[in-house]
């Protein structure tokens, strides 16, 4: 201890606070913003976890597709008669299109549309802790990606959203981090309620639809979808799908626990919406 | 020791922490065992605290501290002045407690991860996050699974030492 206060240990221990209190008000101050510091590290580290992150991807469809290959198979097998089931279903809503685009014009009204820009993005690294769910992606407010924007698989099912941006990264806070907060609605029966994380659901990979109306009738497999309201984030962004319905501890409310749709484990690609318009 | 030699002897050690924070940050969060995720870098600051004393381990968790929070999301400030300190401990309680040993190594790495695991729960608890159970369920095998990881970063760290610690290259 004496060599610790004769080398001016103190001097470090009040770099290290000092240093502390500036990270602190900066993140504070910044919001969605990187800090300064945060973002020149994080600008000089990506490319580094780019390739660590390629690397690893690589290395992991090696060993799937040596270790893993017959459930490929069984996996490809299964697309390919799925793909004939939705190629009808297409058919079918196509004539489906035609009708109601028909019956629009008949009755002057508006069409519906849904208009997304969408920035795509690779997942450069997974949460590091086990207190939060987060992502980070490979690109940041260099391309017009904003804290607030939603992120969406290819097939349009919710991932998260931005919480924080750099240069050329950023980081996605995900639907079962315990931050989540938006409007929800079960497609069937049109009960709408908050969309929400909770702590002990996040390690089982699951989210709340808290708030649900009196007399609501859900049952398991009901699919959930963002409602849009606040127009904050985009409508019909589909969430999961209701595993049970539960009462509050205070039998106030009730709420429904959502299984999302995503595997937040195997995403490579994801899309961000930087700007959105829905006449509905 | 002069200032090169200074330098050789912590550039040595920066490039023994990069294996264990790219381990850290980008390859173990791909495997969680059974959902749990380490935390390397309180380790590495144990094993140099330890092998270096409270000075060297007081500016070398302040380093790793500053990584932790610039680099890693999430972070508000106070893993750079709580790993300095905790380097600083470490460091001062095997020179004079403990030996610079793998067994003061463990010892001193129970101690910051179950520091740093019971301020994580407090901090819940007290924003009623969650209830104590549920954080417990995520501390114990954060703890233990993170403490199984102490050999592999002491043997690394102690190789280093043996090459460049102490006044070797004075």
């Amino acid at each position: 201890m004496k060599d610790f206060l004769r080398q001016n240990g103190i001097l470090l221990l009040v770099i290290a606070l000092l240093l502390s209190i500036l990270i602190g008000v900066l993140s504070v101050v910044m919001g969605g913003q990187a800090d300064p510091l945060s973002n020149l590290t994080n600008t000089i580290v990506s490319p580094l976890r780019g390739g660590v992150t390629a690397a690893a991807d690589w290395v992991e469809g090696v060993y799937t597709y040596i270790f893993h290959y017959g459930e490929l198979e069984q996996e490809l097998n299964g697309l390919r008669v799925r793909v004939g089931e939705l190629e009808e279903q297409v058919r079918e809503g196509e004539e489906a299109s035609r009708e109601n685009e028909q019956l629009r014009e008949l009755l002057n009204l508006q069409a519906r549309r849904r208009d997304f820009v969408f920035e795509g993005a690779r997942v450069t690294a997974r949460s590091t802790s086990n207190w939060e769910s987060t992502l980070t992606l490979s690109k940041g407010s260099s391309s017009g990606i904003q804290a607030g924007d939603c992120v969406v698989t290819e097939m349009g099912v919710l991932v998260g959203v931005v919480s924080k941006t750099g240069l050329n990264w950023s980081t996605v806070s995900t639907i079962i981090n315990t931050d989540t907060q938006m409007g929800g609605i079960v497609n069937r029966t049109y009960s709408a309620g908050v969309l929400e994380g909770d702590f002990s659901l996040m390690n089982q990979d699951r989210l709340k639809l808290n708030y649900l109306p009196e007399g609501a009738q859900l049952v398991s497999g009901d699919e959930v979808l963002t409602s849009g309201r606040g127009e904050v984030f985009p409508s019909g962004l589909v969430v999961g799908q209701v595993e049970g319905v539960f009462t509050d501890p205070s039998g106030q409310t009730r709420y429904a626990v959502v299984k999302p749709a995503v595997d937040l484990d195997a995403l490579i690609k994801v899309f961000v919406i930087k700007d959105f318009e829905i006449v509905e | 020791m002069t200032r090169r030699d200074f330098i050789r002897k912590w550039t040595v050690y920066a490039l023994g922490l990069l294996p264990i924070w790219l381990l850290d940050a980008y390859i173990l969060p791909r495997m969680p065992l059974w959902g749990t995720v380490p935390m390397l870098l309180p380790l590495a600051v144990a094993a140099v605290a330890v092998l270096e004393g409270a000075y060297s381990g007081t500016g070398f968790g302040l380093a790793v501290g500053l990584l932790w929070e610039l680099a890693y999301p999430g972070g508000f400030g106070g893993q750079v002045f709580f790993l300095a300190l905790a380097g600083m401990a470490m460091g001062a309680v095997s020179q004079y407690a403990l030996s610079q040993s793998f067994l003061g190594c463990l010892l001193c790495s129970a101690g910051v991860l179950g520091l740093l695991d019971l301020l994580r729960v407090a901090q819940r608890l007290f924003i009623n996050a969650a209830s104590l159970s549920d954080l417990l369920q995520v501390a114990a095998p954060e703890f233990l699974w993170s403490l199984a990881w102490t050999p592999p970063v002491w043997l690394l760290f102690r190789a280093i030492y043996h090459k460049v610690g102490g006044n070797r290259l004075a």
